[in-house]
């Protein structure tokens, strides 16, 4: 038998699960988005794309999503780093302390952000107490509080993607740059950042998706008002009963991660 | 000028001291060769004298100022890692391009010109374009050799920059590296555990043993005059023999540990000693009348040589011939030589270090 032939045969069990439980439900949606009255309609497409009002919920959601994988990029970097250097004990314990948030359901941890930020919350407080908000001032139901709940959710996975590449480059790459004139500093942007980025892409994929899909948090500590896609979705699904408008968001939401993703990840397989 | 010079270095990795107090003047613009069993300590002394590694105590100067706490960014110094660490982000033209962009020297033109320079001094000129992963091991290592000497640092410090390279292609940078120090002058300290590598290249051989400096000098007055059995063994591969002197009717005698017996010069002084014997210093003959026999153990075939093992009193004895005749392993042969290539030193204090 070929190697190809044998390859398929042992990959066959894992293409035909994939198939079923991947492309049979996004054929699925893609059918239900394009049903009308009467046979095939592109109606709600154009419904979407037309209306100014979904339009600046799309536009939130790549930018919030976005700004949110930025932000975890830049606090995840270091600390895989600091995790990586650290002795054997201590980074056992700054992986437990990463984890942990993962460990209790997302809603919970949602309703202790909303106890934090909201109007007589601890955040809130401490910043009126120091001067630096007016009496009325609150976190909750601002595009901030969806950045703040988000990135907390999202770290973990940013960190640990960073992590495993990271502690895979060999210390003596970093000290040879040291030799050859380089600060510390200077070591991190020309030896460590460079061959960290596929774990950077990553982890940044990760977050892109998972924060431009994600429903609970945006909803709960954004409210009502500052609407993201997957829940313009969920409303569509659970209260307008009009599926085949939700199905036609889903679809949107899906190229549109595809269009983002597809180029970075080739970025990522690029330096390799 | 002393241009490197170490003063009293210790280091211990934990509870584990494994340099003992190493102190070292080396003269601007010398070779010198750190010259040593595996895990004796050269690459942890060079680490220091690099900063990589902070000493326990002691004090390292470099162009005479202290650098002790200076990081290794500080110190005009380039290193060759016997890991080779190239950089695989980069080309092969970057990464010997490295140290010039980080240490801002010279114009892009210049730094363009010098890597040229530098690996055409490797002869690795054709590759600048390639990536590191696409090289072999004997040229990743030429390339890290490029790398460490672009920058013409004060002071080189290359750890067994020449271990991973066939015969020929060894000698050939054994030579490129005579040429490279002639020319720039940088002052070089130089890893290997090869003595016959230390031997042809350096000013100087410091000879390490177990994190203690057992010998320095002129590779000639050290290969002829090795102070210690451990020196003797290393430089040379001499056999090594415990034996007591007697005098006896105004001659020396060295009674071997089996009771065979050898003629020592008349001034030899008496008790116990390790009489240190060149492999290329012995002959063979047969049994016969010979004074002196041992037994066959192995032969190995070289080539235009020969090489015995031979079992001597207990002792492992190396011997280098010519391939004829030839002697059959298990039998016994006469061992004949000039009695004063013979060189008597201190007795053995610690077996293991000549195996290591
Ligand atoms: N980071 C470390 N932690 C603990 N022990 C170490 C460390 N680095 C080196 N050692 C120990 O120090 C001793 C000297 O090591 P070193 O690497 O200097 O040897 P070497 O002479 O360069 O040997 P080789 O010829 O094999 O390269 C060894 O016994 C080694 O086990
Ligand atoms: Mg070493």
């Amino acid at each position: 038998m070929s190697d190809r032939a044998e390859n398929l045969i042992l990959a066959l069990p894992g293409l035909l699960l994939l198939a079923v439980a991947f492309f049979v439900p996004i054929a699925q949606m893609l059918l239900l988005s394009v049903q009308g009255e009467e046979g095939l309609t592109l109606a709600n497409f154009t419904r979407f794309l037309g209306d100014p009002y979904y339009l600046g919920v799309l536009w939130r959601t790549v930018r919030l999503s976005l700004l949110i994988t930025a932000i975890c990029a830049l606090i995840g970097f270091p600390l895989a780093y600091i995790m990586a250097r650290i002795g054997p004990r201590m980074r056992l314990w700054l992986i437990v302390l990463v984890i942990l948030p993962l460990m209790t359901s997302v809603v919970v941890r949602t309703f202790g952000w909303m106890v934090l930020l909201g109007r007589s919350g601890l955040v809130p407080d401490i910043l009126r107490s120091l001067g630096l908000a007016g009496r009325n001032f609150s976190i909750m139901q601002t595009e901030s509080a969806i950045v703040i709940g988000m990135v907390q959710v999202l770290l973990p996975f940013m960190t640990l993607s960073i992590l495993g590449v990271v502690s895979r480059i060999d210390t003596r790459l970093e000290e040879a740059a040291r030799t050859m004139g380089c600060g510390f500093g200077a070591t991190l942007r020309t030896v460590v950042l460079p061959l960290a980025l596929p774990g950077i892409v990553a982890g940044s994929l990760l977050c892109f998706t998972l924060s431009a899909s994600s429903f609970v948090t945006p909803n709960l500590l954004g409210g009502s008002r500052i609407q993201v896609l997957a829940a313009s979705i969920y409303r569509s699904v659970t209260q307008t009963l009009d599926w085949p408008f939700a199905a036609a968001q889903a679809v949107i939401l899906f190229v549109g991660v595809l269009l983002i993703l597809v180029p970075y990840a080739r970025l990522g397989g690029g330096t390799r | 000028m002393a241009d490197v010079r170490l003063h009293q270095i210790k280091k211990s990795f934990g509870s584990v001291e494994v340099l003992h107090g190493i102190s070292l003047d080396i003269a601007s613009g010398e070779f010198i060769s750190l010259l040593g069993a595996s895990g004796c300590g050269k690459t942890t002394l060079l680490r220091i004298v690099a900063g990589l590694e902070g000493a326990t105590e002691g004090r390292v100067e470099l162009g005479g100022q202290d650098v002790t706490g200076l990081p290794p960014e500080k110190r005009d110094i380039a290193m060759m890692f016997q890991s080779y660490a190239l950089l695989p982000h980069l080309s092969v033209g970057e990464n010997v391009r490295f140290p010039l962009r980080m240490r801002g020297i010279g114009t892009k033109a210049e730094q363009r010109e010098r890597v040229a320079e530098a690996l055409e001094t490797v002869q690795l000129g054709h590759l600048a374009e390639r990536k590191i992963s696409q090289l072999s091991g004997g040229q990743q290592q030429r390339i890290a050799l490029a790398r460490a000497i672009v920058s013409k640092p004060k002071v080189l410090l290359l750890d067994e920059p020449l271990s991973n390279l066939d015969a020929r292609l060894r000698e050939d940078m054994q030579v490129e590296l005579i040429e490279i120090h002639r020319r720039l002058g940088l002052t070089t300290i130089f890893v290997t555990h090869d003595q016959e590598e230390a031997l042809s290249l350096s000013d100087r051989i410091v000879l390490l043993n177990k994190g203690k400096v057992e010998q320095e000098g002129a590779p000639d007055e050290i290969y002829s005059n090795p102070a210690t059995p451990f020196a003797s063994s290393f430089l040379g591969a001499s056999n090594l023999l415990p034996a007591t002197v007697r005098h006896s009717g105004g001659t020396a005698i060295a009674e071997l540990e089996d009771g065979q017996t050898i003629a020592l010069p008349a001034d030899t002084a008496e008790g116990a000693c390790t009489l240190a014997l060149r492999q290329e210093d012995i002959t063979l003959s047969d049994e016969g009348d010979a004074r002196l026999t041992a037994e066959v153990a192995t032969r190995v075939y070289l080539g235009a040589r020969s090489r015995y093992i031979l079992r001597l009193a207990g002792q492992e004895l190396r011997v280098l011939t010519g391939t004829t005749p030839t002697h059959e392993v298990g039998s016994r042969v006469g061992l004949e030589f000039d009695p004063d290539r013979i060189r008597i030193l201190p007795p053995e204090t610690d077996k293991t270090s000549k195996d290591t």
